[in-house]
């Protein structure tokens, strides 16, 4: 058997349904499977990506059908960079999460597989060809992460849940009415063929159906004024659903997000309205950021406003910026991995999670401390770590496309930035007195990821060659939409 | 607008379902009861499912099934693609409702009450 | 004032609902000529019965041409159980019964619906059996199925459910339908190709369309074992005592 990208979907599916029998016999094994499934993802992604970096993108079609008739995955430089990113951050979370609960605990059975199938559905997100099979993915996500978040009884996690359910039935309602709309406008439901059949849709009913998918996707992408069910999400769901949400599930909408606009749409002034929506969420979040007590809210907003910087640098949209704002991706997906992974270890044995209460944590978790402290000076972009190049790159091709207004506001806001994460770590070392609170000790497989984690955001930034390769092919391929309809529609 | 006979039956037909989403958001947004908020959410689903189907409709065909009377005469049938989709998203539909209820009832023991503006987190 | 605030916006969403749809007439034929193949409408209207061999288009189109969104349907359902399942987790204490909230129902009650439930359980199987020929399928069978058992979980307050029975059902359902799918890759083929008979056999016979009436019925008895494991579990929350 070949491995091709369906083996993503497939294979993490037959497990989930086959768990629960396997529980039967042994309990351990509900969460050894999970593992097995994204070891061997990982495996998937390896074998993929050297192969599309070789000899080009890989179609599947989907039941013997022929796009447009059937569903197809499109595996190409984009999509297959970000699903690798997903699999392997989902990898390094399960062995994070590894003695989270104990296995006789009912729902800890349940956790593994919920965690496993979120993280397929994002995958699945990024690597269809269909705009209503990503609608089925997006609600795979939405359902699991909805339980994931309510996962604790003790905290608020229900309501939580509760206003993320409400915000992403809206998300669903609007993308299931833009689907609908754009059916009847083109009578097809493959994306490249839509891409081809766009021009003969009159402007205004365009920009009604962009409109709706915009409203929907930007909920995942968590764009202002559509984000607020993020800080609350974020704070109330377990440590590594959190670390879960923003490396693997956040990207998955920000992935459809940007999919929608540069492959779907081609309306004058989307880049624009992308440059603009990226500011707002931008300067709002890192505002709010400044001003929180708790510590995994302040996460959850600084990676808001990373999102949003993100989304300038594809609103900027030459190659160039394109390619800053994937590296802005990755360098997100492993910082804040690191920094959530690390921080629900410093305010584990806090109910209330405050900042406050890390006083002088360097000394009693030294090595998480450090790792923290690692984190928060990659996220602002200081040299030499991997955030440093993102930001510079971004800025160059802003500076290339003379934004200057732009330059100063993101240097204005990573100042912002840089205020709030030193106050943490200055917390951390140099904190007035000693905190009360006893800190948990991390377990090892815990700690080998997060040292995993460091030593890849130290590597990248000393040495940003490993990656820009890979980068730099899913830049090109995410600005030629020629080719992406020639791929899937071979005969057009 | 309304000057032919196919334009009211246009507007009378997406008129209900569009009719169906509003009231259904109307109650999401101003009610304060938990079970009102997902009764919300369910008739916002029959809304759009409503839509999907009147969207499919073709004047004068069949259901597009070739049982044996018909195989032979091949006649007008409506659009079979918006009835597969519907499938999907009233299963999803069920299913989202279903945790959104499991949610509430956790909401309910946990403090007490259903009522939104008495849950303090839930406030925004 | 933020009722009217909300009206505003819903007004202001409908305006711009009807605007887009008004450019839609109902009715009209979206599909084109069913022989020039210009939407996939007209291509499964036209392909379905020579090429599946099944003669209801649209069970053709949700498990095969569309099968992998019906998969992915399928595991939402799955999902929201398991969710359920870990949203609504409780400890029981040691050799504490399950207990139901509603009332004990009369026995006229009692016995009609032990009448009804086993020709409501054919109706569901009839319906998912023969979802490749008439309306219906695997999902509307299931749904069937457990109003079967909803009947009977409102009219004994102490009916029990084999939870190991539904958890097997649940589970090899699954596998069949994502095995035949791999058995597709395995011989060659695309995953969920419908090859794994050598004929499509005539349309309109019991036996015809290859795996999707198969498909189908693994579909049905998920769908049934999954729905009635929901209602179990919203039916069995104890109330507040006080």
């Amino acid at each position: 058997m070949v491995i091709s990208p369906v083996h993503y979907i497939a294979v993490p599916l037959l497990a989930a349904f086959t768990i629960p029998l396997f529980a039967k016999i042994h309990k351990e094994l509900t969460r050894i499977i999970p593992g097995i499934v994204l070891i061997y993802l990982t495996y998937v992604s390896y074998v993929l990506m050297s192969k599309v970096m070789t000899t080009g993108p890989i179609v599947e079609i989907i039941a013997g059908w022929k796009a447009p008739w059937g569903i197809n995955l499109v595996y190409n430089g984009f999509s297959g960079f970000i699903a690798s990113l997903m699999s392997i951050m989902g990898l390094l979370i399960w062995i994070y999460s590894y003695k989270f609960k104990k296995v006789d605990d009912e729902p800890a059975l349940k956790f593994y597989i919920l965690f496993l199938m979120m993280v397929a559905g994002s995958i699945g997100i990024t690597i269809t060809g269909d705009v209503f099979n990503m609608f089925v993915f997006l609600e795979i996500v939405g359902i699991t992460s909805y339980s994931l978040t309510a996962f604790y009884r003790g905290r608020d996690g229900a309501e939580a849940a509760f206003k993320y359910l409400l915000i992403g039935s809206f998300a669903s309602v609007f993308l299931l009415l833009g689907i609908l709309l754009l059916y009847t406008h083109v009578g097809t439901l493959n994306m490249a063929q839509i891409a081809e059949r766009m021009h003969t849709i009159p402007t205004s009913v365009k920009l009604s159906i962009f409109v709706m998918f915009a409203v929907a996707l930007g909920i995942e992408a968590e764009m202002f004024p559509l984000n607020g069910w993020a800080p609350d999400a974020y704070s109330q769901a377990p440590g590594p659903v959190g670390a879960a949400f923003s490396g693997i599930v956040v990207k998955a909408g920000v992935y459809a997000l940007i999919r929608i606009i540069f492959t779907l749409f081609d309306i004058e002034g989307s880049l624009q309205f992308l440059i603009v929506m990226g500011l707002i969420t931008m300067i709002i979040a890192e505002v709010s950021a400044i001003r929180q007590t708790n510590l995994k809210r302040m996460l959850a907003y600084s990676s808001i406003g990373q999102m949003g910087v993100v989304l300038i640098g594809f609103g900027i949209g030459t190659t160039e910026a394109i390619f800053a704002a994937i590296f802005l991706m990755f360098n997100h997906a492993i910082i804040k991995g690191l920094l959530f992974l690390s921080g629900s270890f410093l305010v584990y044995n806090d109910d209330k999670k405050q900042i406050a209460s890390l006083s002088r944590f360097g000394k009693k978790l030294p090595v998480v401390s450090f790792l923290f402290a690692l984190g928060a000076f990659a996220i602002v972009g200081f040299p030499p770590f991997a955030g440093f190049w993102s930001k510079l790159y971004l800025l160059l091709a802003a500076a290339d496309k003379n934004l200057i207004f732009l330059i100063a506001i993101i240097l204005m806001v990573s100042v912002v930035e840089v205020i709030y994460y030193l106050r943490v770590v200055g917390k951390l070392y140099f904190g007035k007195e000693e905190s009360k609170i006893e800190p948990k000790k991390p377990a090892f497989n815990s700690l080998i990821v997060m040292l995993i984690l460091g030593a890849i955001i130290i590597l990248v930034g000393v040495y940003p060659d490993v990656i820009t390769g890979f980068i730099h092919n899913a830049a090109d391929t995410l600005s030629d939409k020629a080719t992406y309809i020639s791929n899937v529609l071979p005969s057009l | 607008m309304f000057g032919d006979y196919q334009n009211v039956v246009t507007m009378s037909v997406y008129g209900s379902s569009i009719a169906l989403i509003l009231i259904g958001l109307y109650g999401v947004l101003i009610k304060k009861h938990l079970m009102k908020i997902v009764i919300g959410l369910s008739v916002v689903d029959s809304g759009v499912n409503l839509m999907f189907v009147a969207v499919g409709y073709i004047k004068g065909g069949t259901a597009p099934i070739f049982s044996p009377s018909v195989i032979d005469s091949k006649p007008l049938m409506v659009d079979p693609v918006p009835q597969a989709l519907v499938l999907t998203a009233i299963v999803i539909g069920f299913a989202v409702t279903a945790v959104a209820l499991s949610l509430v009832i956790r909401l309910f023991k946990h403090h007490n009450t259903a009522r939104i503006d008495q849950i303090k987190s839930l406030k925004w | 004032m933020k009722k009217y605030l909300a009206i505003f916006l819903l007004l202001i969403v409908g305006f711009y609902l009807i605007q887009a749809f008004n450019l839609v007439p109902f009715g009209a034929n979206r599909v084109g000529n069913i022989d020039d193949e210009s939407t996939v409408g007209a291509y499964y209207l036209k392909n379905t019965v020579p090429k599946t061999s099944v003669a209801n288009v649209v069970t053709a189109i949700v498990v095969n041409y569309r099968g992998f969104d019906t998969l992915g349907e399928v595991t939402v359902l799955f999902l929201a159980t398991t969710g359920l399942g870990s949203i609504l987790f409780r400890k029981r204490k040691h050799g504490e019964e399950e207990e139901r909230v509603l009332k004990e129902s009369s026995q006229l009650v009692k016995i009609g619906s032990r009448l009804l439930f086993p020709f409501i359980a054919l109706l569901g199987i009839y319906v998912f059996i023969h979802g490749h020929l008439t309306p219906g399928g695997g999902f509307q069978g299931g749904a069937i199925i457990a109003t079967g058992f909803l009947l009977m979980l409102v009219a004994y307050k102490n009916y029990k459910l084999g939870h190991g029975a539904l958890t097997w059902i649940e589970s090899l359902a699954g596998i069949t339908f994502a095995g035949i799918g791999i058995w597709g890759l395995i011989t060659g083929g695309t995953f969920l190709e419908n090859n794994a008979f050598p004929g499509l056999g005539n349309v309109n016979d019991l036996i015809s369309g290859g795996v999707i009436p198969i498909i189908y019925i693994a579909v049905g008895f998920k769908v049934a074992a999954e729905l009635t494991g929901v209602l179990d579990i919203l039916l069995s929350i104890k109330p507040n005592k006080n």
